[in-house]
């Protein structure tokens, strides 16, 4: 089998290391951008909250807090094995790699899976924005600009996390015909990273949308 | 610093859980705001172990802690001047004309 480190140098680079360096400083200018993205959202979230309290507490008190606590573990969960999976990527253990990577990507899928069914409940519960929107009250209004930032942000988290999937796939059948070792292992690092900033992005996402409903 | 093992990965792990869990517990106490200041600050500690441990942002090179600060430095600017607005809105008599 060809060397990958050879295969996968490019030639503007003298090393593997400098290459390496290169695309971890390129990933994390790539999620600062991601920052800017999510942070607008959440500055027009803390606007309408501090403007709405009562009814962002109200909006936040129809969220499954058993749920969300769940599916807040299960992410962890997925970064962990991420990063064992980078861990094992370094160490040149491919079989381990393939596992740990596919066993993130079945964890990943949880996640997508409960947040969907809270999705129908929420939708059977007529709190999904728009036609389907029914709640009567002084609020509903601002609580129903509760639900439209709720569905965008945690919409938008779950599209990164399937976007974050198929790149998993993908380092999946980069290792399976051998274009990873220990030299070589920079997409799995690279990957990493943004599966990581997916999970930061959810703590808040579960900070501000579960949590403000449960204070008594 | 050293890069991270399989042991600091599997503490950083259950560091997480435990604040997750105690994060949640606060929420159900009648702290007032402070409980949301508690609750983003929570936050904010778990976000800066998964970027500085599971992400290496501890054992990056220099330049990249620097693109890390200027992120969220930025992002603070950002939320800061447009609260800034909306508080202070009501401040001064708004004239027509």
């Amino acid at each position: 089998m060809s060397d990958p480190v050879a295969l996968e140098l490019r030639e503007h680079f003298a090393t593997v290391e400098q290459q390496r360096g290169t695309a971890d400083t390129g990933m994390w200018v790539f999620l600062m951008t991601e920052l800017m993205m999510f942070g607008g959202l959440f500055v027009a979230y803390t606007v309408y909250r501090f403007n709405h309290p009562q009814a962002f507490a109200e909006g936040s008190a129809s969220m499954d807090i058993m749920l969300g606590s769940v599916n807040s573990a299960i992410l962890l969960t997925s970064s962990l094995t991420m990063g064992f999976a980078e861990l094992s990527a370094k160490l040149g253990r491919q079989r381990l790699l393939g596992i740990l990577l596919l066993v993130t990507i079945l964890i990943g899928l949880a996640f997508l899976g409960i947040k969907f069914t809270e999705y129908v409940e929420h939708y059977q519960q007529h709190e999904a924005p728009g036609v389907w929107f029914n709640r009567s009250g002084p609020h509903a209004p601002a609580v129903q600009m509760f639900f439209v930032f709720y569905f965008i942000m945690t919409g938008l988290h779950a599209v990164h996390m399937i976007i974050g999937i198929f790149l998993i796939l993908g380092l999946i059948s980069r290792n399976m015909i051998g274009s990873l070792s220990a030299a070589y292992h920079t997409p799995v690092s690279i990957v990493g990273l943004y599966w990581h900033f997916v999970d930061i992005v959810w703590i808040f996402l579960y900070a501000i949308f579960y949590l403000p409903g449960l204070h008594k | 610093m050293s890069a991270p093992t399989w042991k600091t990965y599997l503490f950083t792990y259950l560091g997480l859980l435990g604040l997750l869990l105690v994060n949640t517990l606060i929420a159900f106490l009648n702290l007032g705001g402070f409980g949301t200041v508690i609750e983003i600050g929570l936050a904010t500690i778990m976000a800066c172990l998964v970027a500085g441990v599971l992400m290496h942002g501890f054992y990056q090179m220099r330049l990249i802690q620097i693109i890390i600060a200027g992120g969220v430095i930025w992002f603070l600017i950002m939320m800061s001047l447009t609260m800034n607005d909306y508080f202070t809105r009501g401040w001064l008599p708004f004239h027509e004309g």
